[in-house]
């Protein structure tokens, strides 16, 4: 009887091992995406690039002390990817007849914030897009994933994102090309959805304001689509329903200037419908999982863009400060450009 | 004293600007004869007039839920990698507005003639008018003699749904006794659903080869799917079904009848075409949808006709560049399941 129940501890133990590489099959990662430029054990990615010299050759940028706004407000109504949400809830108690504290009569009021990470003007992080199980540098994500968040490629790992900020406008580089296709739903012009961008209408975009991008830089492309956010909730299903952006030419040239960030006022940064139909978003991939670039979506470029063209100047100083969300795969943001 | 410093007679000045001109202009021609290097950069572009079988609101082609609508926007999203500007032309399914599109492209002088029309006699004339305009012509799904063309294969489509049901019968319901339905619009010769009908016979057989296979036409109504379904079902009680379903409407009408007659159970379905009423987004929860996995509609051929642009375009730009292509290209069809629906159709949109 003993033997017996040995015997059927040892048949269990076997067929557990057995089925153990089954379960705990992972993609070969060096295989499917690239390793970091900064080393196998980086988690900060491009902001590596952010170096005391880069800030200070940014804030040369700062001539008037003129602050931009270029986010926009984070409310209800606005537009949101799929099923998202983003919702407060105050809790203000101490206001209820006799419910001060103290001889003071003191009163407080403070936020419950239930929302998800990505609405809004916001920042895609390291952890945000993958190709299989596979993240930014290599990384074997099944590994790194609890419930509640990621143990590796968090925000918190991020370097500052104080350095110089570059705008394209796009609008202007199609209106002078003689390309323009508006959506008549957009109230100042814009670029229809479905519009990719290429790598020389963005340098064509860097010539009209004799910029060359350096290492280090921030390029935040203007194409009117933003309009449509600005009119939420009205148009929030036709500014869902794609977008004006940049493609794959684009994407790799940006790679190759070897920039920060990239942001534009769409709510994927990218041409959507995409290039190809079998593809699923795939200038994040090569953007953030291959090059550990970031994204950031619903930024606010109206104003930037009417600054630049006063001016004749489209650079500023990009200010944006991330929390140190532990295992967050990004965040709203809020942004503003200083000249 | 050195005369460069001062400045030059009146009559020598006049004399080098002359030269300076002449230079200037010799240089100029120079350059432009060469090709500027923006010049150099730019690509020929090409006219494309594509014309399609019919835009009218609400009419589907080929019997299955895709509309001219979506064929019209492939072809625009396609074109954004080719140098390609396109003419888009509505047939209305009709030869009198057929020809006179292509006496209009013969105007405009296009560079190459995408023909979308059922009718082969009209396309008969259609080709003549085009070859006398020295326009070269690509043809969709009904031949323009002498002109290549991309078609539809409605037999291996059929097959492939009829093989997908045998062989889960094969596999779930060994040994259980079971019959073939082949239901939809099964006399549309037009759209060549006959074809598809025989594929679907013929894959049902693959793995059950004694397989009894009866056919329900419903005229095009797939309101009609639930009274024919109805009267097999009520007459084969304790029988598995496997229904290969000519269109996914009627895929979807099938399924509601076995849910109706409380015999999900008993039944597994494949329809054709993979249009949006059974696919869509991250949170449309469509039938054909990756958290659906165990619906009994196992799945659908794609019949890609809203990626028309995407496999037509490419055979264009061969022709315009000169290069020989096959007579003859087929959509490449393949069965769209829960497991690969994402994979093959990766929704993109917020909404």
């Amino acid at each position: 009887m003993r033997r017996k129940s040995l015997f059927v501890v040892i048949a269990v133990l076997a067929s557990l091992i057995a089925s153990a590489p089954a379960v705990l099959a992972q993609t070969d990662c060096k295989t499917v995406v690239p390793p970091s430029p900064w080393g196998p054990n980086d988690q900060t990615g491009a902001t590596n690039r952010v170096t005391p010299a880069v800030t200070k050759a940014a804030a040369a940028e700062i001539q008037e002390g003129k602050v931009i706004v270029m986010a926009y407000p984070l409310t209800d109504g606005i537009p949101l990817f799929g099923t998202r949400f983003t919702k407060t809830i105050l809790t203000a108690t101490t206001l209820a007849p006799g419910a001060a504290l103290g001889e003071n009569q003191l009163t407080y009021m403070e936020d419950t914030w239930l929302s998800q990470s990505h609405v809004g003007t916001h920042l895609d992080g390291l952890g945000h897009i993958g190709r299989k199980d596979c993240y930014f540098n290599q990384t074997a994500m099944g590994k790194f994933i609890t419930q509640n968040n990621m143990t590796k490629l968090g925000l918190e790992h991020l370097k500052s994102f104080a350095t110089r900020g570059v705008l394209v406008d796009m609008v202007k580089v199609y209106q002078a090309a003689g390309k323009l296709k508006t959506n008549p739903a957009c109230k100042k012009p814009c670029i229809d959805k479905g519009t990719v961008i290429t790598s020389a209408d963005i340098q064509a975009g860097l010539k009209m304001y004799n910029v060359t991008l350096r290492e280090g830089d921030i390029v935040i492309i203007h194409t009117g689509w933003g309009n449509l956010f600005e009119q939420y909730p009205g148009q929030n299903a036709l500014y869902n329903s794609g977008e004006p952006g940049i493609g794959k030419d684009a994407a790799k040239w940006l790679v190759s200037q070897k920039i920060v960030a990239v942001g534009a006022d769409t709510w994927g940064v990218e041409v959507i419908p995409g290039e190809d139909p079998k593809e699923a978003f795939i200038v994040h991939n090569m953007i953030i999982t291959d090059a550990g670039i970031h994204i950031m979506e619903n930024v606010r470029t109206d104003l930037m863009a009417d600054e630049a063209e006063k001016t004749k100047r489209a650079t500023f100083f990009f200010s944006m400060t991330v929390p140190k969300a532990v295992g967050l795969t990004g965040n709203f943001v809020s942004i503003e450009g200083i000249r | 004293m050195h005369r460069a410093a001062e400045p030059p007679a009146p009559r020598e000045g006049r004399r080098r600007c002359f030269l300076g001109i002449v230079l200037s202009g010799l240089l100029l021609s120079a350059w432009l004869a060469a090709g500027s290097p923006g010049m150099a950069a730019q690509e020929r572009r090409y006219t494309v007039a594509f014309a399609n079988l019919t835009e009218e609101p609400g009419a589907t082609l080929e019997g299955t839920g895709f509309t001219g609508r979506e064929v019209r926007e492939s072809f625009a999203l396609a074109a954004r990698r080719y140098p390609i500007d396109l003419v888009f032309y509505d047939n209305h399914r009709d030869p009198q507005k057929a020809l006179a599109n292509v006496e209009d492209a013969a105007r405009r002088k296009v560079d190459l003639y995408i023909q979308y029309l059922d009718d082969p006699a009209t396309n008969v004339k259609v080709g003549q008018s085009l070859r006398a305009a020295g326009i070269k012509v690509l043809a969709i799904n009904t031949p323009v003699p002498d002109a290549p063309l991309y078609t539809l294969d409605n037999r291996a489509a059929g097959r492939i749904a009829g093989e997908a049901l045998s062989e889960y019968a094969a596999r779930s319901w060994r040994g259980q006794p079971a019959i073939g339905i082949v239901i939809g619009n099964l006399r549309a010769g037009e759209y060549r659903i006959p074809d598809r009908a025989q594929g679907a016979s013929e894959g049902l057989k693959r793995h059950l080869p004694a397989l009894k296979i009866t056919s329900l036409d419903t005229q095009g109504n797939p309101a009609q799917v639930g009274p024919l379904l109805g009267k097999v079902l009520t007459a084969s009680p304790a029988t598995k079904i496997l229904v290969a379903a000519m269109d996914d409407a009627s895929a979807l009408a099938a399924k509601s009848t076995l849910e109706s007659a409380g015999r999900l159970p008993d039944g597994a379905i494949v329809g054709q075409g993979v249009d949006r009423s059974v696919h869509g987004g991250m949170n449309d929860r469509k039938e054909i949808d990756p958290s659906n996995r165990g619906s009994i509609v196992i799945g659908s051929v794609a019949f890609y006709l809203d990626r028309y642009g995407y496999e037509v375009l490419p055979i264009a730009a061969r022709m315009l560049s000169g290069e020989t292509v096959a007579p003859r290209t087929v959509t490449p069809h393949r069965l769209i399941t829960a497991a690969n629906v994402f994979i093959e159709y990766p929704p993109y949109d917020m909404n």
